[in-house]
């Protein structure tokens, strides 16, 4: 560990020498930013993995299993499990995508878990990304420097290595595939996760594609080479919102989707990873009944915790939620991210009166959860010398193919700010290496 | 064979170009650096007529400082090491996230000179940085399309500024034996009557300035092809 150390400023040179940023619009203009990289790493001993690794796999097939109900029999909601009102008033849920069956029937192949660790040492899921959850490439090209700068703390301290995360990607990608070549769509090199899409294109040997190289004909998707070939598209990893995905079924006025595609991927011409409308899925709402979709579907009982959650919308959640506000942290569920999150404890005398007022008037709109006490990081301050701890969270990756696989690996992001609980990116905090040891 | 869009060879061809700019006006600048230091403080003024760039520097030290760094003139070196990091940055998955460093780095070195006062040793590490790169490419671009792309970018880059510059003649028949070389290399079309027509001249030897304005359009025109 110590050697990693040591090499922290040459990691970070060999970082910025290839290009891993990320990028931010500030007062209108891209700017390309460095991710800050620590090299205490996140160590996740064999155990705990087992554990997580099962729940994760457990957590990602009750997902799926879900997204396949919902746009099939919905039996879950004719069953009372999950009431109507959180699915069909959910932004996530896409009508056009009701009756489509994807190849393989895999909804989410490319999941992302939020977790942090409690200081009680258990693990709390915070939220599943089961759109286009970003960021795994920043470990697995800090563990390729890494390793070449102290390649020997790995063999000692016998960390599995993570490396094979894009052949398991192409994996999935040639499972999901109907004929044809696999691509990765991106918005372009303007967009926030560029780095990413142009770095898993490089890795996987797929076709990095932007909406002007792909069309639609007879419901197949083409892909118009340089001598003005056309090639069958038989799987596109999309990195573009739903909403911008099509411009003939979702927003007519995206310019950076493909006009026709959802018409092809109706008729199973071509797979989309992520399948399109999974937003119903990772809903805050929907959060709150994800330990019930693992034992509808999967009569196991769930091996991954939430965090205490409540749903105003449920009488008895909404009188805990009224009488406990002030220590209570409220979410918006229409709001992603960050927006829309509340925390009691910041709010003064009238304005958690008000907020009881809204939560009374819209339960259907919040859900409110206990403020979970993370297990802090230590980090090297920017002195490079100094340890400190930080707040941290981890986004683990599943990936469902032929079979559902949990990357033994992760983004470990942590807040510079001691005071804060946000660990994004843009926020100015950094990420490290996630290790699971095999030992 | 990798499958690429015509965009992406476009990029590619301009990552060729854009970075032998670099390269091959940086060496040159120092060429007439060294005449306006001993010789002529003019010197700049027959640098920018051969090369076609309008006089906006009006002095010795406003050219050495802007044809360098100014990045609202297309014509400086700054600009031209970001076109070839516009280019670069969209083709990580054809070239390499390895040659995409070295870009990266000469890009990083050229802003980073700035604030030196003898600037000329990190300009000799933006050079070191562009050779690499072209090592790697040739070491690491599997895609024998997409390195041809990527060189006839070079060289037609290359033998433009040649002629521009008036170099002499075995330097002139070097870069076009090299383009002309490349080129027809190429599965995509270029013009051949152009290519041709370049053979023609270059076989004048030194006469060849007799008829340079039409070397200058076949070179730049080799892509100019009838439908």
């Amino acid at each position: 560990m110590e050697r990693l150390k040591e090499h922290t400023r040459g990691i970070n040179e060999l970082l910025a020498r290839y290009g891993v940023k990320f990028g931010i619009y500030k007062n209108g203009t891209f700017h390309e930013q460095l991710f800050p990289f620590d090299p205490i790493p996140r160590i996740i001993p064999k155990n705990e993995w087992d554990i997580l690794e099962k729940g994760l796999i457990q957590r990602v097939d009750a997902l799926n299993a879900f997204l396949r109900d919902i746009y099939g029999e919905r039996k879950i909601v004719k069953d009372g499990v999950v009431p109507e009102d959180f699915i069909f008033a959910s932004s996530g849920y896409l009508p056009p995508c009701q009756g489509i069956l994807p190849p393989g029937g895999i909804y989410s192949h490319i999941s992302g878990i939020d977790l942090v660790e409690g200081k009680d040492g258990e693990w709390y899921v915070l939220e599943d990304n089961l759109r286009i959850p970003s960021g795994v490439s920043y470990p697995l090209i800090a563990r390729d420097l890494t390793r070449r700068a102290s390649s020997e703390t790995f063999r000692v301290n016998h960390v599995v290595d993570n490396r094979q995360y894009p052949r398991l990607l192409r994996e999935v990608m040639d499972y999901a595939n109907v004929g044809g070549i696999s691509v990765i769509l991106t918005p372009g090199r303007y967009n926030s996760a560029y780095f990413e899409h142009s770095f898993l294109a490089e890795r996987t040997g797929c076709v990095l594609a932007m909406n002007q190289d792909l069309f639609v004909e007879n419901n197949r998707v083409y892909y118009r080479d340089m001598e003005g070939n056309r090639q069958k598209v038989g799987a596109i990893y999309r990195r573009l919102s739903d909403e911008y995905l099509d411009p003939m079924t979702f927003l007519p006025e995206s310019l950076i989707g493909v006009p026709g595609l959802m018409s092809a991927y109706r008729a199973g011409n071509v797979a989309i990873l992520n399948a399109p409308g999974n937003g119903v899925a990772d809903d805050k709402g929907i959060y709150y009944f994800v330990p019930r979709m693992v034992r509808y579907y999967l009569d196991q009982e769930p091996i991954l915790k939430n965090a205490p959650t409540y749903l105003p919308f449920y009488e008895e959640d909404r009188k805990y939620v009224l009488d406990n506000l002030e220590k209570l942290v409220v979410k918006d569920v229409a709001e992603a991210g960050d927006y829309g999150v509340i925390f009691g404890n910041k709010l003064t005398r009238e304005e958690l009166a008000n907020m009881r007022h809204i939560i009374e008037t819209e339960s259907r709109r919040f859900i409110a959860q206990e403020v979970i006490d993370f297990r802090d990081l230590p980090i090297l301050d920017t002195d490079g010398v100094t340890e400190v701890e930080r707040k941290a969270d981890l986004r683990a990756f599943v990936l469902s193919g032929e079979r559902t696989v949990a990357w033994p690996s992760g983004l470990t992001r942590f807040s510079r700010n001691p005071d804060s609980f946000i660990v994004n990116s843009s926020q100015g905090g950094g990420f490290k290496d996630t290790w699971v040891l095999s030992r | 064979m990798g499958i690429i869009s015509l965009e992406k060879a476009d990029n590619l061809y301009w990552l060729g170009r854009y970075s032998e700019r670099v390269f091959t006006t940086l060496k040159v600048f120092y060429e007439y650096y060294d005449k306006m230091l001993d010789e002529d403080a003019d010197a700049y003024k027959v640098f920018c007529r051969q090369l076609g760039l309008p006089d906006v520097y009006h002095t010795t030290e406003r050219f050495t400082q802007d044809y360098l760094y100014d990045k609202s003139n297309p014509d400086s070196v700054c600009t031209s090491i970001n076109r070839a990091y516009d280019n670069a940055i969209v083709l990580r998955e054809e070239i390499g996230t390895t040659a995409l460093g070295y870009i990266q780095m000469a890009l990083d070195t050229m802003k980073e000179s700035k604030a030196y006062t003898e600037r000329y040793m990190q300009h000799q590490k933006v050079m070191d940085h562009l050779y690499a790169f072209w090592g790697c490419v040739d070491d690491e671009v599997e895609d024998e399309e997409n390195r041809n792309i990527m060189k006839t970018g070079r060289y037609v880059e290359r033998l433009d500024l040649s002629l521009r510059l008036d170099l002499d003649y075995p330097h002139l028949d070097k870069a076009y034996r090299k383009l002309s070389n490349r080129v027809r290399r190429l599965r995509r079309p270029y013009n051949d009557a152009r290519l041709y027509r370049l053979g023609q001249i270059m076989a004048r030897k030194e006469n060849w300035k007799e008829e340079a304005g039409e070397a200058l359009l076949c070179v730049n025109g080799l892509f100019e092809v009838d439908v």
